[in-house]
């Protein structure tokens, strides 16, 4: 149904000189280029840029940042930088707007307004994919009419607002009787609903729990504080999925196609309503550019790469998918001549044109021809491994989507299972390794049931998008204009392009990273002018041993040997109390365990540690920890011991310190009664303390360290600038490899023999 | 007359021979030609021990009067002995130690002597225990004065030390207050090897860090050759600390030496396979070897070092001096070279030792790499008089695992010395020139060594000076069987056998070299010619 057109009567270029075109999302992907292009070759184009400011930068700024990108090297070699700045000011303005917030102050004389800014995720929350396809695009729009222009709209869709269909789709306004403005509407309002059903009790209890199982050692507020956050999780959660749902449930695979067909009818409206010209382009999957700026120019990753780059990495076994399936691939370069085509050759007012900017019709690509061209050019180019040769990249059988559905399910519940039991282990070297590599199973599970989730129906596509429109136009340009703007995708060659252009280009960075060293972060300790603090946790950090095994250890050491098997009844049968009350709560254990020294002479107490508890904690204390607590103090720092035990217990450490932090027993008339006489210092109160204690010596800890080996020391680790976990505990393993946290692993010296129990105490 | 030491030619009808290594031994074939040196069989024991001990103080040697004329009433009498790294291994209860001690207390009593200090001579050593002590003393002395009258040397007391003068070398003489002041000192001592005893006793084993520096350095070290020659102008250590012992003695300090040898009856019955030569063994011998061997090959490291920690030398006592120190030093050695000196004609290309599992620095406690190194290049190298059995570049192959392992209440020096200091050099000069002073005034090594048990801070130098003349003298140094890492770590190189080991030793002497295995332990000397 494509009407015959009349040739251009003028080149693109010509037709635009003189024109002022606004531009928006220019930091992004497409726009980036359409800008660099309009630089580089409509001498006679003025641009104006809507740019959002950020925190820290200027729209201006941003601006000039996209300079220094690789898109623009080919321009930048031509003018130079100068040369750049000076066309920045001779042609361009740049306006600071969020149209995601209101309409923004355009100024008037746009001849031509070019939207390509959208959403980049294709599952984000209900509103906020609303906002930003559909409402955001109405608030460019208006402004722009507010402004007093009349320009011509150039307006980026998708081809996949088609929405889930099979067969041939045509390129013409979209068939549905959706009310967008009902949708919008109750899109906004979902997000009130979701949060007070969040808020509920029984929700709120929920939160609880969960925290209070992970965090209830490290005290209240952290609990709290991490409840917060798994209430806002569920809020996201739950409002992608309402719009996931929704979209679905009329016929579209996401909310970002659902958006953007929802943008497209009101766009509609708004052209028509204003007798504006519009033209909507829809581009299918955009990837790396074909010839321009250079063969394989790509910004970030778009869809397909990260799939590419995981299994090229040998990471993806199977992927769903039908094998026959077109995969709609367009290379960007093609999509920006389009566009500037179609801006060149606005319809008349009041008119819509619909394009096409898609492969499949006449070049389709098929998923299996994709795979194989995929997997020659990892098998001649494999990705270097590290120390280990190459990665090996799997045959892919395209079984069926029910198959890989299944393997998918059971590699998911076996990681599951393996994560349970992980956790679980004492604290080793070898627990860490374990959760390493049980993280990287679930995480590589979860790589593939997220991209199979989301792209399941881009895979499974049996659908043609026809570009006849688009080639039309294409056919209608001059032969000089053809040359130097191609965008008819017949010309891709895709063998070419998939291994010589675009993997490539897609895996660079992961070979570049290979030749570089993984830089394990390490501690650095700096001298410096003020004063700096070197915290370090004892149990578990220190001393390689739990408050428990020290406990009954000192306790034997007082102890005659006849009085030792009934106290050892005592101390064992009570370990399983012990234990859970430790769990629960540090501060409780230590209360019930102290109880036990009711009626001890302080002086009986100082002897026995003088005699047998100093080697006893000599010979658990770890030579690394020590050595590194030494440095600290060479380099200057304040050295701070924070320990749970008592500090009668810990006086054999405490020369290397020059603070000691540690319960304190209640005294009378020389014997402990068996209560604490301030609480026990543990987990967030550890950082409470600290706070006051910075103030009170009026000390910075952005320089200061923290040595710790367990979760619930969190925020005591958080509150320094030099956090260090040390042997740490699963949780905080995992914390502190996503932080990028230096991690220590400080043992008992190896071939000391194990520590006995003490010989009895003589009584004199 | 014992038999004396013997020099074997391994040729075709030579068994496979005995290689200590660490906690463990292992039987080699070695190449024909390879020579072997035996240390000579064991000198019989003194019969009487009490009346040979009370012999000896009633007839001193050398310009002394008899210990009975120099106790009076009143007077400050200061027992020194030597601590528990001699001898080696510990010695079977009752230790030498103990009646000598017993009869020097009861002559004090007897002469109404009431100020009775006994300090034991750790110098820079770690504080021996409760325990260690006990053994070492005796139940009765123990009970009688420990631990208000009977203490280990504390070089690190402020108070407690006295310095006495400077010898005309610019050494700084500075020992412990209490000997110094006291109006006499008796030293009891066990003359192990031919460095123990003379002036080292009290020069060394009552003073600190300040003195000491003077001759554990590496150029003194460098300039020992060998430690275990005492004569004067071949060990400077010996010289310099002769000097320091005529300081001593010019400036009134009167000590009353007692010195002791003891024969080498190493190891007891159930392991006597190792004091004999292997072509000798009985039918007991080879049955209780293979059972050792086997036992030892299976048993975890725990139990193999406990079970070496337990071996007590049955050494018996070959001769006991008393009276001027150098008089009665001179005695000691002619008796040490009855039972140790073995004649060797020439040096040769390759020397092979094995490094057994014991040295003076780790009793009840950890052979650490360092140690070893010190044991083997330090050690067991200057077993010779003369010459090294290794001729100058030449390749020195020892056996030993070198574990990563330390001790770490008796060593945490060592620690951070081998994570520190080695990691960054291995010249014994650059080492002491950039680590040393820090090592030594150390407050935390300070604190352990005088509260804890640990050697002093500076005591890991000494130990990779000790080895500095063996390292500088070998073209280069193998291990067999050692860790990788550390070995590495020790600046050496490492082989899985003896065979690889002599396939790379021929980069430096060639293919053909001439071999030399030092079959000790016993201790023995080797008069090289």
């Amino acid at each position: 149904m494509v009407e015959a057109r009349e040739p251009a009567s003028a080149s693109i270029v010509d037709a635009l000189s003189g024109k002022t075109m606004l531009l928006t999302g220019v930091t992004g992907f497409l726009a980036q280029v359409v800008f660099e292009r309009l630089l580089a070759e409509f001498p006679e184009t003025r641009v104006v840029l809507l740019v959002r400011s950020q925190t820290g930068a200027t729209s201006r700024e941003r601006v000039e940042y996209l300079f220094r990108k690789s898109a623009f090297d080919t321009l930048r070699e031509r003018v130079g930088e100068d040369g750049l700045k000076q066309m920045l000011r001779d042609r361009v303005e740049v306006i600071d707007g969020d149209f995601g917030k209101g309409e923004p102050a355009v100024p008037g004389g746009i001849d031509v307004a070019m939207h390509s800014a959208a959403a980049v995720s294709f599952d984000p929350p209900i509103d906020e994919g609303f906002l930003t396809n559909l409402q955001g695009a109405m608030n460019l729009y208006g402004g722009v009419i507010a402004g007093g222009s009349t320009p011509a709209l150039v307006h980026v869709s998708t081809a996949y607002v088609a929405g889930v269909q099979k067969g041939v789709i045509p390129e013409g306004p979209l068939e549905h009787r959706v009310d967008y403005r009902l949708e919008l509407e109750l899109a906004v309002a979902a997000r009130g609903d979701v949060e007070a059903a969040s808020r509920k009790p029984e929700m709120l209890n929920a939160f609880m729990d969960s925290a209070r199982d992970e965090h209830s050692r490290a005290g209240p507020r952290t609990v709290a504080e991490d409840a917060e956050e798994r209430r806002q999780k569920w809020v996201t959660k739950r409002l992608v999925e309402y719009g996931r749902t929704r979209a679905r449930s009329l016929g579209w695979p996401d909310v970002y196609t659902f958006t953007k067909a929802m943008g497209e009818r009101a766009v509609e409206e708004l052209a028509a309503e204003a007798s504006l010209p519009l033209s909507i382009v829809r581009p299918s999957i955009i990837e790396s550019s074909y010839t321009h700026p250079f063969p394989g120019w790509i910004d970030g990753f778009k869809m397909a790469d990260p799939i590419i780059r995981a299994y090229g990495l040998g990471q993806i076994p199977e992927f769903p998918g039908i094998a026959e399936g077109i995969i709609d691939i367009i290379p960007v370069d093609f999509v920006v001549n389009a566009l500037l085509a179609v801006a060149a050759n606005p319809p008349a007012p009041g008119d819509v044109n619909h394009y096409n900017v898609s492969s499949g019709s006449r070049n389709p690509l098929r998923f299996f021809e994709l795979y194989e061209w995929i997997r020659a050019y990892f098998e001649e180019h494999p990705l270097p491994e590290r120390g280990r040769g190459e990665h090996k990249v799997p045959t892919w059988d395209f079984p069926g989507n029910l198959t890989v559905e299944r393997m998918l399910r059971r590699a998911e519940r076996l990681t599951d299972i393996a994560e349970k039991v992980v956790t679980h282990l004492p604290k080793s070297k070898s627990m860490r390794d374990a959760v390493r590599r049980v993280d990287r199973d679930k995480a590589r599970v979860d790589f593939v049931k997220r991209y199979s989730d989301l792209y399941g129906m881009y895979t499974e596509t049996e659908v043609v998008y026809t570009d006849d429109r688009t080639l039309a136009l294409f056919e209608s340009l001059a032969a000089d204009d053809k040359a130097r703007f191609p965008f008819d995708a017949a010309m891709v060659d895709w063998k070419y392009y998939l291994q010589d252009v675009h993997s490539p280009a897609v895996t660079q960075s992961l070979r570049e990273l290979s030749k570089r060293d993984r830089d394990r972060p390490t501690v650095a300790i700096r001298e410096r002018e003020e004063p700096v603090l070197a915290l370090f946790d004892m149990e578990g950090t220190i001393i390689t041993s739990n408050v428990v095994e020290s406990y009954v250890w000192a306790r034997m050491a007082d102890l005659t040997p006849e009085e030792w098997p009934r106290e050892l009844a005592s101390v064992f049968g009570r370990i399983p109390g012990y234990l859970q009350v430790d769990r629960r709560d540090r501060g409780d254990f230590l209360r019930t365990f102290f109880r036990r020294y009711e009626g001890a002479s302080v002086e009986g107490i100082d002897r026995l540690v003088a005699d047998h508890v100093a080697e006893f904690m000599l010979q658990k204390a770890s030579a690394a920890a020590i050595r590194r607590i030494r440095e600290h103090r060479a380099a200057g720092h304040r050295t701070i011991l924070i320990t749970a035990a008592a500090e009668a217990f810990v006086r054999p450490l405490s020369p290397l310190f020059d603070v000691v932090i540690g319960a304190e027993l209640e005294e009378r008339d020389g014997r402990y009664t068996g209560f604490m006489s301030a609480p026990p210092l543990v987990g967030e109160a550890r950082a409470a303390w600290l706070r006051r204690y910075c103030l009170l010596e009026d000390v910075e800890l952005r320089h200061s360290y923290a040595y710790a080996d367990s979760y619930s020391d969190l925020p005591l680790l958080r509150a320094v600038g030099n956090p260090v976990a040390v042997s740490p505990d699963a949780s905080l393993y995992r914390y502190a490899r996503r932080r990028r946290w230096p991690i220590e692993e400080w043992g008992m010296t190896r071939g000391m023999p194990r520590v006995r129990f003490p010989r009895p105490a003589v009584r004199t | 007359m014992p038999r004396p030491g013997f020099v074997l030619q391994v040729d075709e009808r030579t068994p496979p021979l005995l290689v200590p290594e660490g906690e463990g031994f292992r039987m080699q074939k070695f190449p024909l030609g390879t020579r072997v040196v035996y240390p000579p069989d064991p000198l019989p024991g003194v019969r009487d021990v009490p009346s040979a001990v009370r012999h000896a103080l009633l007839n001193p040697v050398g310009d002394s009067k008899p210990l009975p004329e120099l106790l009076f009433p009143g007077m400050q009498l200061t027992i020194a002995v030597d601590d528990i790294s001699i001898p080696l291994p510990p010695m079977r209860t009752p230790d030498i130690r103990q009646p000598i001690l017993e009869h020097v207390i009861e002559l004090a009593a007897r002469s109404g002597v009431e100020d009775v200090e006994l300090i034991v001579a750790t110098a820079l050593h770690r504080r021996m225990t409760a325990a260690e002590i006990r053994r070492a003393v005796g139940e009765r002395v123990y009970r009688s004065f420990y631990p208000e009258h009977l203490k280990n040397f504390d070089a690190e007391d402020p108070q407690g030390l006295t310095h006495i003068g400077m010898t005309d070398e610019g050494e700084d003489v500075e020992i412990s207050k209490r000997a110094a002041e006291s109006d006499l000192i008796v030293y009891v001592n066990i003359n192990l090897v031919a460095m123990d005893g003379g002036h080292k006793s009290v020069a060394v084993g009552l003073a600190g860090y300040r003195s000491l520096k003077h001759h554990h350095n590496v150029h003194t070290m460098m300039h020992s050759k060998s430690y275990m020659d005492p004569r004067e102008g071949h060990s400077a250590i010996n010289d310099s600390v002769n000097r320091m012992g005529r300081v001593l003695r010019d400036a009134g300090v009167k000590i009353f030496q007692i010195e002791t040898t003891v024969n080498s009856e190493t190891f007891p019955s159930n392991l006597g396979f190792l004091n004999k030569r292997e072509w000798e063994w009985g039918a007991s011998d080879q049955a209780m070897m293979m059972a050792a061997k086997k036992a030892n090959d299976v048993a975890p490291p725990r139990v193999r070092r406990e079970f070496f920690r337990r071996i007590e030398a049955p050494y018996k006592l070959t001769g006991v001096n008393a009276g001027e120190v150098e008089a009665v030093h001179e005695r000691t050695l002619t008796n040490l070279h009855r039972q140790q000196l073995v004649e060797v004609q020439g040096q040769a290309d390759v020397l092979i030792m094995g490094v057994p599992y014991l040295g003076p620095y780790n009793v009840n406690s950890i052979l650490n790499p360092i140690l070893v190194h010190c044991l083997g290049l330090g050690y067991l190298f200057n077993m010779y008089r003369n010459k090294p059995l290794v001729k100058q570049g030449g390749v020195i192959i020892l056996h030993h695992p070198v574990p990563w392992e330390f001790h770490s209440i008796h060593h945490p020096s060592y620690i951070d010395f081998f994570e520190e200091v080695l990691a960054e050099s291995t010249d014994p000069k650059t080492i002491e020139t950039k680590f040393e002073e820090r090592y030594a005034t150390d407050p935390w090594y300070v604190h352990l060594y005088r509260t804890s048990h640990a050697y002093h801070g500076v005591h890991p130098f000494y130990m990779w000076y000790w080895g500095a003349h063996g390292r500088d003298h070998a073209g280069d140094v193998i291990f067999v069987g050692g860790n990788p890492s550390s070995v590495a770590r020790l600046g050496y190189r490492r082989a899985d056998s003896m065979r690889d080991a002599l396939e790379m030793a021929k980069d430096t002497v060639g293919s053909s070299p001439s071999i030399t295995y030092f079959h000790a332990p016993p201790v023995m000397i080797a008069d090289v010619h």
